[in-house]
């Protein structure tokens, strides 16, 4: 054994540039599958990872105070198959009218409960800014945080006011995945605010269904007055209510993964192999040197494993720390804060023991192969005459009118096919995924932008009474046209929010009467399906609400308002309307026919401003402010934290993809350089200079990278024309043309370019070293 | 197969020098490898027309002088100026340009390209320097013709024998008509029967006007193609002779 580590360590030593290219190979893509790991695994189960971390509660419980005691429900913790308690807490509903909170989220009736902290058995709440509450006149509101990185979007020491109750500073931010409250106090302000309800939190030690914490939640209560509880509300229902939204992420979180994978394992593949099959003539010599097929054989598997697995360590450790920032905003657009967004431990097991056995398979393949050959063979077969196809091409291009080493350059591919075959195979995956990761950022960003209200800025006027804010004296058309008259303004489009009884249906409906630059401010550019509205009595509706509500386009339906009914004909149908929950859309002369009595308010409308570029937001708000105190604009043109995910997630993996096969590249060209040092040495010999060395080794790259981008280009487009209608299908909005036709020529040419580009990167280090090779060695060592 | 005979065809095979201008000269040459000195203070003159043999033992620096000679390797001191132009002067890009238009190379494994058939491999050198490759293939044609092996054009290196290899080599070298024709031990690598042929061959050219520089352990080739010995030891020239070529 010793001989063979020996020859082995020798074998490591003398092949420098190859060991480091395996351990290079490995390690980039070591970490590019933990990252695609980590991110399937986020994809699979968001929901249960965050649930996990926070100690969620299986079951939120509300019990009537004048029932039951808190020390009856504190036993309930010592009832079987319940696992752990938190509570009781004081619980209160506010109502906070809408001026109540004119600058924050919060409006309408809000559970506040009473905590001392956040910490406990269960529902370990994540305080993500400010502090918790612990004194009179401070509350915590339960929001989702930003992503890492990003500042927060919601103030600190804001104030609320709730009429007739009290009035309250924000000193801090925290989130409950369970949604166990919407805000929090301290247990002392919980019950001055004269709490309606006690609050319990029970984790179950069997809570996979419904039945099951059905069976818990009647334990609970077996011994409680029949009637204490008040409310109960499963963790399923909002696992459930989660899937819709978090939906939308995950099928790009597995594309991503899946080609990462695929990718990654190729590239060891083919960079593993190649170096056992440029070792043929090294195993001929060890065989006629007396050593056993066996012993040839153990050589060259250590002689892969050792960079191998340095690389597997050291990736694995660059996975886990690149995917700790990459795997928080993935969470983060799933809307989901975890606290620890680091890869699983799987991921790591994994990753650990199933990348050395991929590099130990695909050394084995060649080296049994080489195994069977006796060593005369195996010593020839380095330099063994090929026939077929290949030279016949190389022949066909020795008699063009190219430059002869470019020529050469596209003839050596044929020279290995396998090899090239594997190169080609990374390649194509590659552009494969740069093309599918554009795509899906121009959809991302597309959607985003479409969704987003299609506005820079938002302007709102204060409401009359607010003892917060100076209300605005101007009328709706006043300040649409004290805003157009702004500099910077581009566009204006004036948004009313009303809701109507929807005639056949027991809920109300949600109808948005814009005026204003409609049409040019992105609204029509959501169309799905019918066109957009062109005379007053038509509408356009949202995918998701006319599939909630059963309705399809051309239907005629019936809307009330203030005891007056109106009709509307559905024209089309849009991907979503303006931020809120899906509405309606109508032309603002359809309010004039469906309640042409209507009072309206100032700060009922919603003004949405798109600048002309280049336009300076924050001067614009300020412009705002000065112009109409009684004004309050916000800035509306940041991304959201899904387009910021996504867009962040496919740069990344783009960027590690590419690395990776640019490094499959390099170590091809290495390969083929060290096979055709002869050759090379004997065209220098001949008077090729170093410039054309360089320029038939890239070329023989480029032409792989340029034949990759054709292939890669078209796969990359159908994996973006399937997966955006999954994504669409899974959040249940339609697809709006726009967002599968991201495809500029321009964009094309761009991407063509990037196989040839990830190829000539690859080369270009390798074909110098070619260049450089030393004619007077090379032939005389022959 | 019987070597081909100098004809006047032959002849506009190669460079037009006029006889007796220096093509090599070689001035205290010194190339180190390290703690090893491989030639010490070489000086020598090549003139046009002359078939100069190099002859010593191994490690005596045979190869390294010729691999000076061709801009293949670069001298520790001294100078190399190869038809009026210093090597040491010019850059790797340069060098090639030099190779391409002044010398001809011939190697003891031939060194062919196992990817292209006889003709290609020819032709090869004269597509370098950007002759079109129609043009280059007739004239590699014409060259395999005189060299009688026309009818192998088609034919992959690892099919061919030794001696046909070595033929494909030197219509190769002389493909751009060089000034200087090196050949490093030519016929190591082929029987008896094959390096009789070569050694014709290399007779042939010397005599319709090419300068040649051999490099050999080979007496019989010395003595039949060579006008002139170079003996070679430790790095230094130790003897040089005028030689009458045998019949």
């Amino acid at each position: 054994m010793s001989a063979v580590w020996r020859t082995a360590r020798a074998a490591v030593r003398r092949r420098r540039l190859q060991t480091t290219v395996i351990g290079l190979v490995v390690l980039f893509s070591t970490a590019t599958i933990v990252v695609a790991l980590g991110l399937l695994d986020a994809s699979s189960a968001p929901f249960e990872r965050a649930f996990a971390a926070q100690r969620g509660a299986h079951v939120v419980a509300a019990f009537d105070g004048t029932r039951v005691g808190t020390a009856d429900l504190t036993r309930t913790a010592e009832i079987p198959g319940v696992e752990a308690v938190a509570g009781p807490f004081a619980q209160v509903v506010l109502d906070i009218p809408a001026d109540g909170a004119a600058h924050s989220f919060l409006s309408g009736p809000v559970t506040v409960v009473g905590r001392a902290d956040p910490g406990g058995a269960v529902d370990r709440i994540d305080l993500w800014a400010g502090r918790w509450a612990t004194g009179p006149g401070e509350i915590v509101l339960n929001a989702v945080p930003p992503p890492p990185g990003r500042p927060s979007p919601f103030p600190l020491h804001e104030k609320i006011s709730i009429s007739g109750r009290a009035a309250f500073t924000v000193v801090g931010y925290a989130y409950s995945l369970t949604q166990t409250a919407t805000a929090w106090v301290s247990p002392e302000q919980a019950a001055a605010l004269r709490p309606t309800s006690i609050q319990m939190l029970y984790r179950f030690t069997a809570a996979a269904t419904e039945r099951e914490i059905d069976a818990g939640m009647a334990a609970v209560t077996g011994e409680l007055p029949s009637d204490a509880l008040v409310a109960a509300q499963s963790y399923l229902v909002v696992k459930q209510a989660a899937a819709a939204g978090p939906g939308v992420y995950v099928p790009f979180l597995m594309a991503f993964g899946v080609l990462g994978l695929v990718t990654a394992i190729l590239i060891v593949g083919n960079v593993v192999s190649g170096a056992v099959v440029s070792g043929f003539r090294h195993i001929g010599i060890l065989k006629a040197l007396g050593f056993s097929p066996r012993q040839v054989l153990a050589v060259y598997l250590v002689m892969v494993c050792v960079p191998g697995g340095v690389g597997c360590v050291l990736g694995t450790v660059l996975g886990n720390l690149a995917a700790e920032p990459l795997l928080g905003n993935a969470y983060q657009g799933l809307g989901f804060n975890p606290g620890d967004s680091g890869v699983p431990v799987w991921v790591d097991v994994v990753t650990l023991l199933g990348i050395p056995a991929i590099v130990v398979l695909a050394a084995l393949v060649p080296a049994l192969r080489a195994h069977r050959l006796s060593a005369a063979e195996a010593i020839s077969a380095g330099s063994a005459s090929r026939a077929g196809r290949g030279l016949r091409i190389q022949r066909w291009l020795s008699g063009t009118r190219l430059p002869r080493s470019v020529s050469l350059g596209l003839g050596l591919p044929f020279a290995r096919p396998g090899r090239t075959t594997l190169t080609m195979a990374a390649v194509v995956l590659g552009v494969t995924t740069v093309t599918f990761a554009t795509g899906l950022a121009s959809t991302v960003t597309g959607y985003a932008d479409a969704t987003d209200g299609n506005d820079t800025v938002g302007v709102r006027a204060n409401p009359p009474g607010s003892e917060l804010e100076t209300p605005s004296s101007l009328t709706e058309s006043q300040i649409e046209a004290l805003l157009r008259s702004l500099p910077g303004t581009s566009r204006v489009t004036v948004n009313l929010d009303l809701e109507f009884s929807l005639v056949g249906s027991t809920q109300p409906v949600r109808v948005i009467f814009l005026h204003g630059d409609v049409g040019t401010q992105g609204y029509p550019d959501q169309l799905v399906d019918g066109r957009w509205m062109s005379r007053p009595g038509e509408a356009v509706v949202p995918s998701k609400l006319l599939r909630e509500r059963g309705l399809a386009v051309g239907d005629r339906i019936t809307l009330e308002l203030d005891g007056r009914q109106g009709a509307v004909t559905v024209v089309g149908e849009t991907m979503e309307g303006p931020p809120g929950p899906p509405g309606i859309l109508a032309d603002r002369q359809t309010l004039a026919e469906l309640a042409p009595d209507r009072q309206l308010a100032n700060h009922q409308f919603l003004f949405q401003v798109q600048l002309a570029s280049g336009a300076d937001v924050q001067g614009y708000l300020a412009a705002v402010r000065a112009a109409d105190p009684g004004l309050y604009a916000f800035d509306n043109a940041g991304t959201d934290s899904f387009s910021v995910a996504v867009v962040s997630l496919a740069a990344t993996l783009t960027l590690m993809l590419g690395t990776v096969t640019a490094l499959g590249v390099f170590n091809t060209v290495v390969l083929n350089t060290r096979e055709r040092r002869r050759d090379l040495g004997m065209l220098k010999s001949i008077g090729m200079t170093p410039r054309q060395v360089t320029v038939m080794m890239v070329t023989s790259m480029a032409a792989l990278g340029a034949v990759g981008g054709l292939l890669g280009i078209p796969l990359g487009m159908l994996a973006h024309r399937f997966i955006v209608p999954l994504v669409a299908d899974a959040a249940q909005i339609g697809v709006a043309r726009m967002l599968l036709h991201v495809w500029q020529p321009e964009v094309l040419g761009m991407l063509a370019l990037a196989g040839v580009v990830i190829a000539v990167v690859g080369a270009f280090i390798p074909a110098r070293s070619a260049a450089r090779l030393s004619i007077a060695k090379v032939l005389h060592n022959e | 197969m019987p070597a081909p005979a100098a004809t006047s065809s032959f002849a506009a095979m190669t460079s037009e020098d006029s006889t007796g201008q220096v093509v090599v000269r070689l001035d205290a040459l010194r190339k180190e490898y390290g703690d090893t000195t491989a030639l010490d203070g070489v000086t020598l003159q090549i003139r046009s027309g002359e078939a100069v043999a190099v002859m010593g033992p191994s490690g005596c620096g045979k190869s390294t002088m010729l691999n000076m000679i061709a801009g293949l390797d670069r001298p520790t001191s001294g100078t190399v100026t190869v038809h009026g132009e210093e090597l040491g002067r010019l850059g790797e890009t340069g060098l090639a340009l030099f190779r391409r238009k002044r010398i001809g190379m011939i190697f003891q494994f031939f060194n062919l390209l196992d990817d292209l058939p006889a003709l290609d491999n020819v032709a090869l050198a004269g597509q370098l320097t950007g002759i079109p490759a129609r043009q280059s293939r007739r004239r590699a044609l014409e060259l395999l013709d005189e060299l009688g092996i026309a009818d192998r054009r088609n034919i992959y290196p690892a099919a061919l024998s030794g001696g046909e290899r070595q033929r494909v080599a030197v219509a190769r070298a002389l493909m751009n008509r060089p000034a200087l024709l090196l050949a490093d031990e030519p016929t190591g690598a082929l029987d008896s029967s094959a390096g009789e042929q070569v050694m014709d061959l290399l007779l042939d050219l010397n005599q319709i006007g090419q300068t040649l520089l051999l490099v050999t352990h080979d007496q019989g080739l010395a003595t039949r193609c060579a006008t002139r010995l170079v003996e070679l030891a430790d790095g230094r020239v130790a003897g040089e002779r005028t030689l009458e070529r045998a019949a």
